[in-house]
């Protein structure tokens, strides 16, 4: 209940009263950035005699909401969801964006970002026996912007995202203690609008 | 610009073939058992009193008059003086090839030694003398969830000893993943329905019992009431008439059915722990227990204790218990002979436990150890008061305040006048040769 709540207040509530503080505050304008993608990556399982490789790829969605410091450089705070084969996390957050070129009138433009935060397993449904907790996030990254500056636009962004996660697991025969930790390393490519 | 454009696409491409792999790794600690034949010489002349040792594996604990009594897996017993629970003293060591539970009334303690029961003067911590012998009495049983059985035809033991061995596998972070044939590999089993022996003895309960009875602990197999010493193995429970305590007299035998773990007496009642459920004993007669009633569940191991009007069974899975359950059920008994289940908690691998109204500790095996107010049967989840978890607990005695408990680490102390922070006061540590890593 209380993720459910924090998430509400950083989808909804923040960006509305950060929305009404541009108003009032035009120093530091409103940012805003969603995203919408996919996770790439592999996984490499078994011992040396039996290795299995196998391709993942999961739906990630993504918002950031924050302020502009410079016409270069923004920050706020993100939450997102993160569909992973086997744990569903929300990853809640601090990100930047920086803007490499000049803002000009020009349409196309690219950036550098910067999440980190931390994976809550607040939505994640397991199997019985299975508990999954969050982790770590990490997500650096870069992206390209198409539209004009000052107004609204198209993003591409490609970034690293490492997510770490712990799973309680069952105990079977002859087992005392059974866990797994998990290192999501991916390649991430988000498509999105940023005002 | 157009440079730092076009870069992107190859700088993503090399990171995604270089980075971009999931990292899954699974730690798990099991148990391996090798066969062991022993004749009835080796053990029958095994016994003796020697000088204090370390712990090593440490099994079920019990308690009397401020000495303390730690059972050494399959080796034989510590003898510890805890008058002062802040700095306890080893005094002496019994060795008893084939222990695993204890019980103790007046100055006699007895002992099973595999298949016979001992009875033991222990009038001098430091001088511990066998006493008497009731020879042949236990068909079988189990250590650490590996059985133990006579070998009728050449006559001696055969048992099977149990090492610890943790390893680490990679998992596709998915599912699931079958044995790596590395972890069965050069084991040889027996039927293994048991399940860790590490926990304390009993006969804590009531009724007409003495005050010079010992305390144990959930899941022992030994209890004391009236003039007779309760004790069960997996299918029976065998009574042994101790009106003269030094001269253990064979009694009634019970057959249970299947899968019998753990004793607790309570007042007039006796709360068996199985595999499939809780049975409840009215021992009015104590010479011959009557089964009232059983409150049944999935299979899997099941010690119990018990305050007022409420069970407290914990159910575990990961071993011979088998199951996918690990869970605390508290159970109305106000009608003994209909209990019905007040409400499940979900547990990580629930062991011993202990009440002292309304402190409840649970023992989470190699997760810790956990401290609850049960005054509330309802939301007994809500009211947890402290989580120990760099800790293997297995059971506990609470005791005045002051709360007795052992596992795979050593046996810990600690005072529970603050159940919100357990105080830790003293600490006997293991020195295992093959500790788990």
């Amino acid at each position: 209940m209380k993720g459910v709540k924090l998430l509400l207040y950083l989808c909804v509530l923040w960006p509305l009263s950060a929305s009404q503080a541009q108003s009032v505050a035009s120093k530091w304008p409103f940012f805003h950035h969603s995203e919408v993608g996919g996770l790439f990556g592999r996984v490499v399982s078994g011992n040396n005699l039996n290795e299995v490789v196998e391709n993942r790829t999961n739906l990630s969605v993504q918002t950031l909401n924050g302020v502009r410091l410079s016409k270069r450089v923004a920050v706020g705070g993100l939450v997102g969801l993160d569909w992973y084969t086997g744990a569903l996390l929300t990853p809640v957050g601090v990100g930047a964006r920086y803007q490499f070129t000049r803002p000009s009138d020009q349409n196309l433009s690219a950036f550098v970002s910067a999440d980190a935060g931390y994976g809550f397993s607040w939505f994640d449904k397991s199997s019985t026996g299975y508990i999954v907790r969050g982790g770590l996030m990490l997500n650096p990254g870069v992206g390209i912007r198409l539209g004009k500056p000052g107004r609204g636009g198209f993003t591409v962004t490609f970034s690293y995202k490492r997510q770490e996660a712990q799973v309680e697991k069952p105990l079977r025969w002859g087992e005392i203690k059974r866990d797994e930790t998990r290192i999501y390393n991916r390649l991430s490519i988000r498509v999105g609008v940023s005002l | 610009m157009k440079r730092i454009l076009y870069s992107i696409p190859v700088l993503f491409l090399a990171l995604f073939g270089v980075a971009c792999t999931d990292k899954c790794t699974e730690t798990r600690t099991f148990r391996r058992f090798t066969p062991v034949t022993l004749t009835l010489a080796q053990v029958r002349q095994g016994i003796g009193s020697e000088a204090p040792r370390t712990l090593q594996k440490p099994g079920k604990i019990y308690t009397k008059d401020g000495f303390l009594f730690i059972n050494e897996l399959k080796e034989g017993i510590h003898v510890i003086d805890n008058r002062n629970p802040n700095a306890p003293q080893m005094v002496s060591f019994i060795r008893i090839p084939g222990n695993g539970d204890m019980a103790v009334r007046n100055n006699i303690l007895y002992a099973d030694s595999y298949m016979d029961l001992v009875a033991f003067d222990i009038s001098d911590a430091t001088n511990i003398r066998p006493v008497n012998r009731v020879n042949n009495i236990f068909p079988n049983g189990q250590f650490e969830g590996g059985y133990w059985y006579i070998n009728q035809a050449t006559g001696d033991v055969q048992d099977q000893r149990v090492d610890y061995v943790t390893e680490r596998i990679q998992t596709n972070c998915q599912d699931n993943v079958g044995p790596t044939g590395g972890w069965w590999g050069g084991v040889v089993f027996f039927d293994t329905r048991g399940l860790m022996n590490a926990a304390p003895s009993t006969s804590g309960g009531g009724g007409q019992q003495q005050s010079t009875n010992g305390t144990a602990g959930s899941m022992a197999r030994f209890a004391l009431y009236n003039n007779y010493l309760y004790t069960v193995n997996s299918t029976e429970m065998q009574l042994f008439d101790i009106r003269n305590p030094a001269d253990p007299k064979v009694g009634n035998k019970i057959q249970m059915g299947w899968g019998i773990e753990t004793i607790f007496p309570y007042k007039d009642k006796l709360f068996i722990g199985s595999q499939t459920g809780m049975f409840i004993y009215d021992n009015k007669n104590p010479e011959k227990p009557e089964r009232l009633s059983v409150f049944q569940h999935a299979r899997v191991c099941d010690p119990v204790v018990v305050h007022e009007d409420k069970a407290y069974v914990t159910l575990r899975s990961g071993n011979t218990c088998q199951g996918f359950t690990n869970q605390l059920d508290v159970v109305d008994i106000s009608n003994l002979l209909s209990p019905k289940l007040i409400k499940s908690y979900p547990m990580r691998n629930p062991h011993g436990l202990g009440i002292d109204f309304p402190n409840l500790f649970i023992c989470e095996g190699a997760y810790g150890l956990k401290s609850f107010d049960a005054r509330d049967a309802l939301n007994i989840d809500k009211n947890l008061r402290e989580h120990i978890k760099d800790i293997d607990a297995y059971d506990v005695i609470p005791l005045d305040k002051s709360l007795l408990m052992i596992g795979r680490d050593g046996f810990y102390q600690y005072d529970y006048s603050n159940p919100k922070q357990l105080r830790l006061m003293s600490k006997i540590p293991v020195k295992r040769p093959n500790a788990i890593s």
